[in-house]
């Protein structure tokens, strides 16, 4: 869709800039995104659509604290430039533009070199953020959390289950909570030819174990199929390990990653089940949801590969 | 029995008409991917429509399911399982399978 959307006038009166051209951006999961050309840069305005992919989405002005604690971390981050409201009846904020390419099929074709411990890099800032700084964060069971989600969907899954159950049976000596991302993987990250710009999308940003995010890229799915490279289809899990080590004092070895390389699965697979029902509820109709009801049977076997292989 | 095209067919000639003739007049890359994902959805109906019901009825994967949340798993409960996938991907992501191979 291009052309102004009805509330760029309020936009205007609220950063006292004026807009040049607007345009959605596609692939916006549970708010929107406009590119918005203003007379000082480009912003990004992102806006809420209605739906939620998991429960614990951050409402848009939590989010855009979170993005205001990156960038005090130092993590690469768009700079965020005003939250904004209610935009016409939906709550919005501004960041700034970002040029680069975030489509990780296009990335993993030819990812620029060091990524992978670029990714580290900014994996180990994150998690130094002070979670006395986001004081509405919350931490969870995470098997229970994902329970509960796959109840919300309604349909038996018993290959979700299975996961769970298996992850149930194998919980890990827990790390202290950290502030995480929550979403860290190809996707929600800028790259240009020279290597990583910026991290995106913090709405499900919450405190937790630290390897959640540290597997989260490893998820097969994640890696766009290029399979052989585990680290998100860009690289090798080994170099970002051992920069992620260096940084923050904590050694993960490889091997401790495939529980939650498991619950990465059953948590991508859920997020599926969960983000069709926006279509099929009538919450948000779209071809895009709809499919990706049938796409939980590729995390299912997944997981069910991972587990025969433990 | 209703005239042909049988649905198959029918989903066919819409999958024809979105790849061959709208596809390559798209300019606008949002279009263009959601013209993708409307083809692939229709290749998983048709798929669906040609494999017919097979596998598990949806009482037999409740009782399942339930089952497996309550702790009672057995032996044969992987294969069980990787069978039952394997089946809804054959439909709605053969080329998915292989990679497993």
């Amino acid at each position: 869709m291009n052309g102004p959307a009805p509330w760029a006038g309020e936009l205007e009166a609220r950063l006292g800039r004026r807009v040049e051209a607007m345009h959605l951006l596609p692939g916006g999961a549970s708010k929107e995104a406009w590119a918005i050309e203003t007379d000082e840069g480009g912003l990004l305005v992102r806006r809420a659509l209605g739906g939620v992919i998991h429960e614990a989405t951050l409402s848009l002005e939590h989010e855009f604290e979170v993005l205001q604690a990156a960038e005090e971390a130092g993590v690469r981050v768009p700079h965020p430039v005003a939250y904004l409201g209610e935009l016409a009846g939906r709550e919005a904020f501004a960041m700034e533009f970002v040029e680069g390419e975030t489509i990780g099929r296009r990335i993993v074709r030819d990812p620029p070199a060091g990524l992978e411990t670029q990714l580290a890099d900014e994996l180990a800032k994150i998690h130094a953020i002070p979670p006395e700084r986001l004081p509405f964060l919350r931490s969870s069971d995470i098997v229970t959390r994902f329970e509960h989600e796959l109840d919300s969907v309604g349909d038996p899954h018993p290959a979700l289950e299975y996961g769970l159950w298996w992850l149930r049976e194998h919980r890990p000596e827990p790390l202290p909570d950290v502030v995480a991302h929550g979403d860290f993987r190809l996707g929600n990250v800028v790259v240009s030819g020279r290597g990583l710009v910026c991290i995106l999308d913090w709405e499900f940003a919450h405190l937790s174990d630290p390897r959640e995010d540290v597997a989260w890229p490893l998820v097969r799915a994640w890696r766009f199929g290029v399979d052989e490279r585990r680290l998100g289809g860009v690289g090798e899990v080994g170099p970002y390990l051992e920069r992620y080590a260096e940084l923050t004092g904590r050694s993960i070895p490889e091997e401790e990653l495939y529980w939650w390389e498991v619950l990465g699965n059953v948590k991508w697979g859920v997020g599926c089940l969960t983000q069709c029902r926006r279509h099929l509820t009538g919450l948000d109709r779209s071809v895009e949801y709809a499919v990706l009801g049938r796409m939980a049977a590729e995390m299912e076997y997944e997981l069910l590969d991972l587990i025969a292989h433990a | 029995m209703p005239d042909r095209p049988a649905a198959p067919e029918l989903i066919e000639a819409v999958f024809e008409f979105l790849s061959g003739e709208l596809l390559p007049t798209l300019d606008d890359h949002r279009l263009k991917f959601r013209t993708l994902v409307a083809m692939n959805a229709l290749g998983i109906a048709r798929r669906e429509l040609e494999a017919g019901e097979e596998g598990m009825g949806e009482d037999e994967l409740r009782e399942l399911a339930r089952r497996i949340r309550a702790g009672d798993v057995d032996e044969g409960l992987p294969a069980r399982l990787k069978e039952h996938v394997a089946e809804k991907l054959r439909v709605s992501n053969p080329a998915y399978l292989e990679k497993y191979e």
